[in-house]
């Protein structure tokens, strides 16, 4: 009979998607337990539950089993199977949390993933919908991950009630490519979308307006849009912001959002955004801190080659990837600043080894 | 000189050479090309001849593929010498070793490495003729010797090989033909070579290389033939397999117990044992922290790896300045399982192989290696002890005094004790291990001549083996933490708690790491977020104050902070995440980790319940005061395109500047820049700063830069329209190999090694744990012990399926649910497969049987592996099977972790009552919940009547109501067609050959029968299944009744014809007649006319029955005459082939041949 996988055990709620990721595409059993154990209200939240029920959807043989308590859980991982699936999120968290996982497996899935995630489409604590879909996406393009790859957003909906749609549609691959991605460049363009739901419409000129007062300086070429849904579309509560993102010559994609927030003007907001996305721009590096893990993740999974890319420091979240990789890959990465003789430069160059990973589940022919 | 005259030449009165000649005389010679006989004659003929040159150059073309193998110190070249029993590979390999090492083996058994030339090593293995070692030998080899029996043909060992080469890959195979001696007749001898060579070239392509070797002459074939074929194997080229390009692997060439002795004896032999493995690495790099696969043996985890010095090196550069290889190296050889100069290593013990008794004393007599070393064994004068009492030992080069044992501290002294010690404190003592070891030491002496006394050895193999700095296992922990001792305090501290670990280049940058902590007040907002919320009454008033100074200084990045040495903290310590970016001090954790068992919990490690995984962070508001401030805004200009020159270091020339007026600059250089390229958007700009010198230095930079991007553009257009895909795809991949070479260039080995893994041609030792005891005990060196490595994605289980073909050779079907042994991968395992085909795309129908001459699917339960992976299956690796092995061969499509097949079932039922198109059915359910299930479901009778399922009845249980699209016969039986979903069965049974005694005695589980046929019971009869008489009835049809008044209504023509036989005689019946006496007359005699005719006809078929007869009974007798000849004939042929085969029988009892199959 089958021998039992290796099991790989964790503690702790915190990063929680990057392991669920990790084991289904290592196929490698995980536990983790004292989720929550010493809170006043323990064990696993809605949200959580949630994304574990849209793995399994997304899975073929999967078993995940959750302690009584709920602040243990054991996953052991099926095949991605990809193709149409519906989720209704909860309104605790937005769509880009559950998102944010699909995006990771679905080039990996047996079939090309067709989802359709409801819910709240941008909310402070994760990416929005605006930002998975100019941001997020194009970093897969890096990867050769690019025909049929596409976010719709078909309808939005702002916190708290929620009410959005996105339908994410996500080709499958065999191999992703290995990357060398080292020269930032320099900007070449800015983009924006200030959408608005449920309020005055004006409101989106306003914030392009702020916003426009600061960038005008530095280049033309800037579009910020605006993105009015109207009736049905708007979802179930009021609500707009700002999604900035800035490319440079190299295609490194820097970003920032702003949401509204009660008794702010949209001006402010424009201007949080604007300022958000410059000091992205100050900070450098092809990658920026939020996409690190997506970025670090494919280049384990690309052929047997170095992949290099620049960086800038690991956040909190990288760091404890990078050592969640190790125990499911058993690959590590060579981290050295990027330029050695400048002693002042933050910037690093990662380069691993890839590991040579195969989408198994894609059927022949 | 003798004078007498040279013999005339005499040409050739007969024969081969005077038919060639006769041949050749008409033609005239022609002396050098001519060039005109070959120009086309027309255009069209030049234009197709252009075209084929084309199409030719094209098959000429294979698929890029990436080659993981280094082209420097790549691992040893595998040639596997294959062939059935008795057809002479030990004596090959024997000669081929001869031939390379100059040394002659008594007992070749395992893999035997040398050297051939300055660029390539060779490993040679005998494969024996068991199934399991030929297929493990088929996805290992890089070239297989096939041995065939000229004097006999091919027998069925050989097609099964190459066979399974096939499904696995097919490496290169040079076909050497053998005991062509036997062949007396030169014609005969001719003609075997002749047809053996056809049959060969269509088995592998056609003109495959076929050698010929005669006779043996001291036990080895003649020296000529032999290297002949060595100048065939090292000019070979070898082009990357796929599943060998993707996979590491390692062929061991030496296998070691490390189980410790007490436990063997406690358990009695029977606890799991810790083996280490030796071999080169070949395909991928090797990673510890995967799993390995050993074909016989299962899945192992491999617990350490290590480099070890390479036993049979190439020669280095500086070694071997000379173009051919120099006899000394050519000595070298490494060969653990054989018996290289006396020494053989066994499982657990170093055997000294000693011809004649075994004194010291008589030192005329040459010595083998082993032999000598046992002697200086017993040389030793001084205790272990002693010896490293007096050595000199120096900490580092420099010391001027050599380190001091101080007898109380034990602990010190094995820190500073040499290898063999160590291996005796681990408790790996065992007595091969100690000689291995100490054998690797030897290495060293080349480069430094040591005391003799001290390594207790006078002299030392003729081989050499040098031994790489890094390699071996002298960075044992102790020593590690020793050698790091110049670092800091709290750094060595670390690195001991750690034990082995990696350390990266630059130490002089790796500051502590709380330095940081010190100097967070001053600088870098945004390196430490979290000590923002702290720091924010301060900072508030602070941020204005010198707000661009502070910008520059960001920018910039102040020239205080320190360089974190990422690698370190992120791998190798236990710091928390937040720890690591804040810089917290190192010492302080390790302080509580040491001291106390129990500790306090810190608030850092308890995790924020409430912090969110979230993909964003929130924006910090305060960070983005600066920007409110036009100088900051300014300061990152040059990060846009429209930025100007600006690289990071001249970052603020255009400090200065008003932003609006340079807004209008750059809105006018960027309608510039419509009209040029886009490399010369950097355009220097008019900036208040640098006039002069310097200006025009940087104008003429830009200049030349300018002009060589105009050069590269415009000179040769050629050089980016010439490539082609095919070239393009090759110079990416040598660009990224490139790059991978050097990308980890300068990174110490065991870094290294924790990024990449282990390259391959290293020469490693994988110890391997938890491996079953019965490996060890029942080892055997001719059996191949490969270690596979798996892909994360290998070691699980699921459903595979496969497009699977029975062989053509295999002469009996396939049936479903049937055993099937499939090596797949690295594997060989015993599952039972399913077969089906694709119903019209809409269903896998199972089918019971595998079609003949075509493929189907197949799904069984077993290890997964790469969809596009070829596999073979046998029903039996049993030597004694009759006929060809190889039952099927496929390839795998796709894994699942469910199979979707369906099989045909009709259920069945009977009317019961009959309406006009309603009938009530009983029989096809038991219940009415099984009815509502099918609701709506299509039926149909036999007869071909069309219905659908209505309704459950409500008696009886199971009975419901349908409706059919015309009236049904109660005789009719009503049928459902419906699919059933069937699984394969769960079992997967590794063949673990390895493991048994007999090796080649391996039987999985058996079929029903044969485990009846077995243990002798009978088949259990059903008697629902035994066939009965069938009794049927004769049908009675009732009449055909048309009601009267439909027969009123119908047309004449339908109506039935319904005329009852007239009963009255007619006129023409009733009247007599009289004839005339004329008429009379002519009627007798047209009778009498017709009865001579009758007559005469029937005498004329008498006659000619009566010659039929005699005709049959002629050739009845001819017949008999033939067949009685055909006889004879057959009996003759008969008696000449007994003859034949007896013959043959006595010979091979005379050569001690083993069994053969004839194809």
């Amino acid at each position: 009979m089958a021998q039992p996988n290796s099991l790989i055990h964790f503690s702790g709620h915190q990063h929680l998607r990057s392991r669920l990721v990790l084991s289904i595409l290592s196929g490698k059993h995980v536990r983790i337990d004292k989720i929550r154990s010493e809170d006043k209200n323990p064990g696993l939240r809605d949200y959580e539950i949630s994304l574990l029920r849209l793995l399994e959807k997304f899975t073929n043989g999967t078993i995940i089993e959750i302690s009584v308590t709920g602040t243990a859980i054991l996953l052991k991982p099926g095949v991605i199977l990809g193709g149409t699936l519906q989720h209704e999120c909860p309104t605790s968290r937005a769509i880009g949390y559950f998102l944010e996982p699909l995006i990771m497996l679905a080039p990996f899935a047996k079939k090309p993933a067709n989802i359709t995630l409801k819910g709240i489409t941008t909310d402070e604590h994760d990416f929005s919908a605006d930002i998975l879909r100019t941001v997020t996406l194009p970093h897969l393009q890096l990867f050769g991950i690019s025909q049929g790859l596409e976010l719709r957003i078909k309808r939005r909906g702002a916190t708290p009630g929620g009410g959005g749609e996105v339908q994410f549609m996500c080709p499958i691959v065999k191999q992703v490519k290995t990357i060398n991605f080292v020269d930032p460049g320099r900007i070449k363009r800015i983009r924006g979308v200030a959408h608005v739901v449920r309020v005055n419409p004006q409101f989106s000129n306003r914030m392009i307006e702020a916003s426009r007062s600061i960038l005008n300086r530095y280049i033309p070429d800037i579009y910020l849009y605006s993105d009015i849904y109207k009736g049905d579309e708007s979802g179930k509560s009021p609500g707009y912001a700002l999604t900035l993102l800035a490319e440079s010559t190299t295609s490194a994609i820097y970003c920032s959002e702003a949401i509204s927030e009660a008794g702010v003007a949209p001006e402010d907001i424009g201007l949080k955004a604007t300022r958000a996305l410059l000091s992205e721009v100050e900070k450098g590096g092809c990658i920026d801190e939020r996409h690190q893990i997506l970025v670090l993740l494919m280049m384990v999974l690309g052929s047997e080659d170095v992949g290099r890319c620049r960086m800038g420091e690991p956040t909190r979240k990288t760091i404890q990837f990078l050592r969640d990789v190790r125990s499911f890959f058993a690959t590590s990465f060579k981290i050295v600043s990027a330029d050695p003789p400048d002693p002042e430069c933050s910037q690093l160059i990662y380069s691993c080894y890839g590991t040579g990973y195969v989408n198994a589940n894609r059927a022949l022919a | 000189m003798d004078d007498r005259p040279h013999k005339a030449h005499r040409p050739a009165q007969s024969g081969s050479k005077h038919e060639k000649k006769e041949k050749g005389k008409g033609k005239e010679k022609q002396h050098g090309f001519n060039e005109k006989a070959f120009a086309p004659k027309s255009g069209r003929r030049a234009d197709r001849q252009g075209r084929r040159n084309v199409e030719r150059d094209q098959t000429r073309l294979h698929v890029p593929l990436v080659n993981r193998t280094p082209d420097d110190d790549p691992p040893p070249v595998i040639i596997a010498v294959v062939g059935p029993s008795g057809v002479g590979k030990t004596t090959l390999l024997k000669s081929l070793v001869r031939r390379y090492a100059k040394q002659t083996l008594n007992d070749a058994k395992g893999p035997i490495t040398i050297v051939s030339g300055k660029k390539r090593r060779l490993t040679f293995i005998e494969c024996n003729n068991d199934l399991n070692s030929m297929i493990d030998i088929g996805k290992i080899a890089d070239l297989v010797l096939l041995m065939v029996d000229g004097s006999f043909g091919f027998e069925m060992e050989t097609f099964e090989f190459l066979n399974i080469l096939q499904s696995h890959g097919f490496p290169k195979v040079i076909g050497i033909l053998t005991h062509l001696d036997l062949i007396k007749k030169a014609s005969t001898l001719k003609d075997t070579k002749k047809a053996l060579k056809k049959r060969f070239w269509t088995e592998i392509y056609q003109g495959a290389k076929l050698f010929y070797l005669s006779g043996v002459l001291n036990g080895r074939y003649p020296d000529t033939e032999i290297m002949n074929l060595s100048r065939f194997i090292s000019v070979m080229k070898f082009r990357p397999l796929v599943f060998r390009n993707s996979h590491p692997y390692l062929l061991a060439d030496r296998i070691e117990d490390l189980t410790p002795r007490e436990l063997v004896r406690t358990s009695k032999g029977k606890c799991d044992r810790t083996v280490t493995v030796y071999g080169y690495v070949r395909g991928t790099n090797l990673r510890l922290g995967t799993k390995v696969h050993i074909p016989g043996v299962g899945d192992l985890d491999m617990s350490n790896v290590t480099v070890l010095g390479d036993p049979c090196p190439l020669p280095t550069a500086d070694s071997e300045k000379r173009r051919k290889l120099s006899e000394k190296k050519k000595l070298l050889i490494h060969a653990p399982m054989s018996d290289v100069g006396g020494v053989m290593y066994d499982k657990d013990a170093v055997w000294v192989n000693v011809p004649g008794s075994f004194t010291r004393g008589n030192a005329d007599v040459p010595q083998g290696e082993g032999e000598q070393m046992v002697m200086d064994l017993q040389d030793a004068d001084k205790t272990l002890e002693d010896r490293v009492a007096q050595s000199n030992i120096r900490l580092f080069g420099t010391s001027s005094q050599a380190l001091k044992v101080d007898p109380t501290s034990d602990s010190d002294s094995e820190s500073f004790s040499d290898e063999e010690e160590e291996e005796d404190e681990s408790g790996l003592g065992s007595s091969s291990d100690g000689e291995s070891e100490s054998e690797g030491e030897d290495e060293d002496e080349a480069d430094t001549p040591r005391d003799l006394h001290n390594t207790g050895r006078s002299g030392r193999r003729t081989i050499t083996r040098s031994l790489p700095s890094s390699s071996l296992k002298e960075k044992t922990d102790i020593e590690y933490a020793e050698s790091d001792s110049d670092l800091g305090e709290d750094e060595e501290e670390f690195s001991a708690r750690m034990g082995k670990r990696v350390r990266i280049n630059g130490d002089e940058d790796d500051h502590d790491i709380p330095s940081d902590e010190d100097e967070d007040g001053e600088d870098n907002e945004d390196e430490d977020e979290e000590d923002e919320k702290g720091e924010e009454d301060e900072s508030i008033p602070k941020w204005k104050s010198n707000l661009a100074e502070r910008a520059a200084q960001n920018l910039s990045s102040s020239s205080k902070t320190k360089r974190k040495d990422w690698i370190k903290l992120i791998y190798t310590s236990s710091l928390s995440p937040d720890e690591i970016l804040l810089g917290k001090k190192q010492s302080q954790t390790e302080e509580t980790a040491d001291d106390d068992f129990f500790q306090v919990r810190s608030k850092q490690q308890t995790d924020d319940s409430e912090a969110l995984d979230a993909g964003k962070e929130p924006i910090d508001v305060e960070s983005l005061k600066k920007w409110e401030d036009e100088e900051m805004l300014d300061s990152i200009r040059k990060l846009f395109i429209t930025g100007g020159e600006g690289d990071q270091g001249e970052g603020f020339n255009n400090d200065g500047e008003n932003p609006d007026g340079e807004n209008e600059d750059e809105d006018e250089e960027d309608e510039e820049d419509d009209d040029e390229a886009g490399p010369s958007r950097s355009k220097p700009k008019p900036t208040s700063i640098d006039p002069g010198m310097s200006r025009a230095d940087a104008l003429a930079a830009k200049k030349a830069l300018l002009k060589r991007k105009f050069d590269e553009q415009y000179d040769d257009p050629e050089s980016s329209s010439k490539a082609d895909f095919y070239s393009e795809a090759k110079d990416e991949i040598t660009k990224q190999l490139a790059l991978n070479r050097a990308e980890f260039a300068g990174v110490d080995a065991e870094a290294r090694a924790l990024i990449e893994g282990y390259r391959p041609g290293q020469y490693v030792r994988i110890e391997l744990q938890n491996v079953p005891c019965e490996m060890i005990a029942h080892f055997d060196p001719s059996y191949p012990i490969v270690v596979g490595g798996l892909l994360p994605a290998e070691e699980r289980f699921g459903y595979v399926q496969v497009r699977i073909k029975r062989h053509r050779w295999y002469n009996r079907t396939l049936k479903t649910n049937d055993p099937l042994v499939f090596s797949l991968g690295w594997r060989r395992f015993q599952s039972i497969p399913i077969y089906s085909l694709d119903d019209h795309s809409i269903r896998m129908r199972m089918l019971k049987y595998t079609p003949e001459h075509m493929h189907c699917f197949a799904t069984f339960f077993g290890p997964v592996a790469l969809p596009n992976t070829g596999f073979c299956a046998f029903n039996s690796l049993a030597a004694d099977t009759p006929g060809f092995r190889v039952s099927a061969t496929g390839v795998v499509l796709d894994i699942d972790r469910s199979a979707k097949i369906v099989k045909k079932i009709k259920l069945t039922g009977t009317p019961y009552k009959i309406f006009k198109n309603t009938a009530f059915i009983k029989d096809m359910f038991t219940t009415a919940l099984e009815v509502a299930k099918f609701e709506g479901a299509n039926i149909r009778t036999v007869s071909g009547i069309r219905g659908q399922i209505k309704k459950a009845l409500p008696k009886p249980d199971g009975a419901f109501r349908a409706t059919f699209e015309d009236k049904v016969l109660k005789s009719d039986i009503i049928f459902l067609r419906a699919w059933y979903s069937i699984q394969p069965r769960k079992f997967y049974n590794p063949v673990t050959s390895l493991l048994l005694s007999e090796k080649s005695k391996w039987s999985g589980m058996r079929l029903t029968g044969q485990v009846r046929r077995d243990e002798g019971l009978k088949t259990p009869l059903n008697v629902n299944s035994t066939y009965k008489k069938v009794e049927r009835a004769p049908r009675r049809f009732n009449a055909l009744i048309v009601p009267k008044k439909l027969q009123a209504a119908l047309p004449y023509a339908s109506k039935p014809k319904l005329m009852k036989p007239q009963k009255h005689m007619t006129y023409l019946q009733k009247r007599a007649v009289v004839m005339e006496p004329e008429e009379k007359k002519a009627l007798a005699l047209m009778q009498q006319i017709r009865a001579l005719r009758k007559d005469q006809v029937a005498r004329r078929h008498e006659k000619k029955e009566e010659k039929k007869a005699e005709r049959a009974k002629k050739l009845e007798k001819e017949d008999a005459k033939k067949s009685d000849r055909e006889k004879e004939r057959k009996k003759d042929v008969m008696r000449i082939a007994g003859q034949k085969s007896k013959r043959e029988a006595d010979m091979q009892e005379g050569g001690g041949r083993g069994k053969r199959r004839k194809t």
